[in-house]
């Protein structure tokens, strides 16, 4: 009985998340993953949830959950979701990168300090998307900016006024090490980073460009 | 759409302006779908309501398989293929908008006919004749409601995305003869609520004396439609055995449908007693319905209605109110959770109360949580790379904490390494410079030069009183420049969002220095007051400014938060109203007391009993 229970409360982190600002294109990307199908999508505005077997390995299974990105719901959404999280993956918009870096350092740092997520340490996929485009970023350039603007956002989070009931903003949880610039093998998580492209190079009637994003959650399924 | 008013819980409203055009739009809980239905704003049609309500059921009917067994599956995979569907529901509501208006004169007229010869019987036969009248009234909407239903039950299916491009191009042709028909169409459907009016004035003629006790029974019905919650929450039992299809839609169709029930009690209700409480029939009736309402609830699903909901948000409205949330404010929250609760499909052993509970405390977070980034400091670094000042702003009525809170964030900065010059713009108040150069001087013995490489922290540019705050701000700035401070901060002087020549002059001030934070000072303890005061000056800041888009309040400061304790009301007032996140709580009158929000906190503060 015991035994059986352990083993439920195990699997009951079988969800992989699908996080990222706003027009990142994550309910794009689910979309794909799961039909291979384009559709128009607009702004999500609450969860889609659907089950995904990989095309490799059809044996294994994931709850594939897509949630909105904008501000105002993000994080409720985040709240209800997390427990069940065995993985994240964290969409970015290539193109726009330069111009939100500040945004998505942001929501990452938000997801990565929370408590519930140190405390899983689910395997997180960063996924720069919309690789189509001639202007997208390369991975490593995002890595590196993304770990600069942590670096900064570590310091300036935790000097923020405590909050109202005392407990402090930043968490007591440091984001890697203290001495040292952040570094995302800091983490007590695995952290890769994969490009792709939900929308395909041929344009909407062809197929994406999910290879490394699909071979990332045979591994981790 | 989807990202302005649906998010930020404006969805109480449910139509919605963008640039040309009206959105109007209606929500599925049950499978969470949007319908949205767009015209050009010069248009008024008064068939776009029941247009979008018989898409939503036509579409829902279609395709509630599809939705029920699939799931999102379901919604990616499903080719809807609605178009043709649409066109024809569309091309229906528009002929039977124009069919229907030369009737709709003689209906109106019926029913205002009917309703003065019952009037007559009224004082005598208390409930009964009310009993009619309603029933004639229900009769003649439920005609039109049939035949609505007909019609626009095409046009709901392609708008789960906007198609404002497949209405544009029939709404134009005859606008100008719709419209005159609209407008008596619109009348007639609101006749049903209006035709209720003119029935009080013609009692009143017609029986002066006896009115005085007559007004104690049988017209507390006709008068008070705000008191829904009597009529609907012992109505609410019995309605959930019928389909709950029925539920949305007129509340005039509801009472049409029990009317049965009702009619039998009201006879064994009027022959016991002359003064008639308009609830005690229903309650009566109640009690057998009530029994298997409530075993149902708590068992099985059971898809909420508006009658269910209704005397719990009445409730949480009142306790809202009483925590100092402002009143249209709390008004409009409870509607827009109203609007989103409603249809859905409740849990198993979940009551009515805890899930619009829970459906507020989720929508108060919401509010609560900033739309865009906080970081005070990390703007202050971005312009420290650039060798510009930061510069941010404090503007606010007499008496919030300006100057107070302004030392407290110079005294925050400084901790953090930033060199700050204190801009005393504030030439009116008597002793404000003084109280300013106080403040320095205390910050710079805390944080002497020696300690920060020997540059002086926190410096004072005043030029006195009486000269022009706006001239101050910008040699404080350009000032700054040249002596490397990290960041400004201006201090303007108090005013009323009354006093339109000082409205104007802070406006100048903030259009002509273009800050990079304006902070609104607000204090906790402002009640109604605060949707006044940030109404006022957002519309003076954006009528004063030449910008395509001026510059408007970015964030707020919410000050005397000690001197409440539970009744945390404001804060919700101010996010709702400008929808900008709240920067800094000031909890106390020495440099420690300055917070950050936390969210959760103060809405377990707000819903606690």
């Amino acid at each position: 009985v015991l035994w059986r229970f352990v083993q439920g409360r195990k699997s009951s982190r079988k969800a992989v998340l699908l996080l990222g600002l706003c027009d990142a294109g994550k309910t794009l990307l689910f979309a794909r993953l799961l039909s291979g199908r384009y559709r128009d999508t607009q702004t999500s505005i609450t969860d889609s949830s659907a089950v995904y077997r990989p095309s490799q390995d059809k044996s294994t299974n994931v709850t594939l959950i897509d949630l909105p990105g904008h501000e105002s719901l993000r994080l409720q959404f985040l709240e209800r979701f997390k427990a069940a999280a065995r993985a994240i993956v964290f969409v970015v918009d290539s193109v726009a990168f330069q111009r939100e870096v500040k945004d998505v350092a942001e929501f990452l740092y938000q997801v990565l300090v929370d408590s519930t997520v140190l405390r899983n340490a689910p395997a997180l996929l960063i996924a720069c998307n919309k690789q189509d485009v001639t202007m997208a970023k390369s991975a490593k350039l995002i890595q590196q900016q993304l770990e600069k603007e942590l670096n900064t956002l570590r310091v300036t989070r935790s000097a923020a006024p405590t909050s109202l009931d005392g407990s402090a903003t930043g968490g007591p949880a440091q984001l890697g090490k203290k001495g040292k610039d952040f570094d995302f093998s800091q983490l007590p998580m695995k952290v890769e980073f994969v490009e792709c492209s939900a929308r395909g190079s041929k344009g909407e009637e062809g197929e994406a460009d999910l290879e490394g994003l699909e071979k990332w959650l045979v591994k981790v399924a | 759409i989807l990202t302005a008013p649906l998010p930020q819980e404006r969805g109480g409203n449910n139509s919605f302006t963008h640039e040309a055009l009206t959105l109007k739009y209606k929500l599925d809980n049950q499978f969470e779908l949007v319908f949205v239905v767009g015209f050009q704003k010069i248009l008024t049609l008064t068939y776009v309501d029941k247009l979008i309500d018989d898409v939503h059921k036509e579409f829902r009917d279609k395709y509630r398989n599809e939705f029920q067994q699939k799931g999102a599956l379901g919604l990616l995979n499903g080719t809807f293929d609605f178009k043709d569907d649409f066109m024809r529901l569309l091309r229906d509501a528009e002929e039977s908008s124009r069919v229907r208006a030369p009737t709709v004169m003689k209906t109106f007229e019926q029913s205002l006919k009917s309703q003065k010869t019952v009037k007559c019987m009224i004082e005598t036969r208390g409930e009964k004749p009310k009993e009619k009248v309603k029933n004639k009234k229900n009769k003649g909407s439920k005609k039109d409601g049939t035949e609505a239903v007909a019609a626009p039950s095409k046009t709901s299916a392609g708008d789960k995305q906007l198609s404002a491009a497949g209405d544009k191009e029939e709404l134009t042709k005859d606008e100008i003869l719709q419209k005159n028909r609209e407008e008596f169409f619109r009348r007639h459907m609101k006749a049903g609520e209006k035709s209720r009016s003119p029935k009080p004035d013609a009692q009143k003629e017609k029986g002066k004396k006896p009115r005085v006790w007559d007004l104690g029974n049988s017209n507390a019905k006709v008068l008070d439609y705000s008191n829904s919650a009597t009529n609907g929450s012992a109505e609410a039992c019995p309605v959930e055995e019928f389909d709950p299809d029925m539920a949305l839609g007129d509340k005039n169709r509801e009472p049409g449908r029990l009317y049965d029930l009702e009619y039998e009690s009201d006879d064994e209700a009027e022959e016991e007693k002359v003064v008639q409480n308009p609830s005690k029939p229903s309650v009566k009736k109640g009690g057998l319905g009530g029994m298997f309402g409530m075993l149902k609830g708590l068992v099985g699903s059971k898809s909420l209605t508006r009658e269910d909901m209704d005397p719990v948000l009445e409730k949480m409205k009142d306790h809202l109110i009483a925590k100092n949330v402002a009143a249209e404010i709390a008004v409009q929250l409870c509607e827009s959770v109203a609007k989103k609760l409603e249809g859905k499909v409740m849990g198993t052993f979940t009551t009515v109360t805890s899930t619009v509970k829970q459906a507020l405390q989720e929508a108060l977070v919401q509010i609560l949580q900033p739309q865009r980034r906080v970081d005070v400091l990390r703007d202050v670094m971005d312009a420290q790379r650039h060798r510009r000042p930061y510069v941010i702003t404090f503007c606010g009525v007499n008496g919030v904490g300006k100057s107070t809170n302004l030392a407290k964030i110079s005294f925050w900065l400084i901790e953090n390494g930033f060199s700050v010059l204190i801009a005393a713009c504030d030439t009116f108040r008597a002793g404000a410079v003084e109280q300013l150069r106080t403040h320095t001087r205390r910050l710079n013995a805390l944080h002497p030069p020696e300690s920060h490489g020997g540059r002086t922290m926190v410096q004072l540019y005043e030029k006195g009183y009486g000269k022009d705050a706006a001239g101050i701000a910008m040699e404080a700035i350009s000032y700054a420049r040249n002596q490397g401070f990290d960041v400004v901060l201006v201090d303007t002087a108090g005013r009323m969002q009354d006093n339109a020549p000082l409205m104007t002059a802070l406006a100048k001030l903030i259009a002509v220095n273009a800050p990079d934070l304006v902070l609104f000072v607000g204090e906790a303890l402002v009640g109604n007051e605060a949707v006044d005061q940030l109404v006022k000056f957002n519309k003076a800041l954006a009528d004063h400014s030449m910008a395509q888009t001026p510059r408007l309040i970015d964030g707020i400061v919410l000050t005397k938060f000690d001197t409440i304790d539970d009744k945390v009301g404001a804060a919700i007032s101010m996010t709702y109203i400008t929808s900008k996140p709240i920067v800094f709580v000031g909890t106390g009158q020495t440099y420690c007391d300055l917070r950050s929000l936390n969210a959760k906190a103060v809405v377990a503060a707000l819903m606690k009993a």
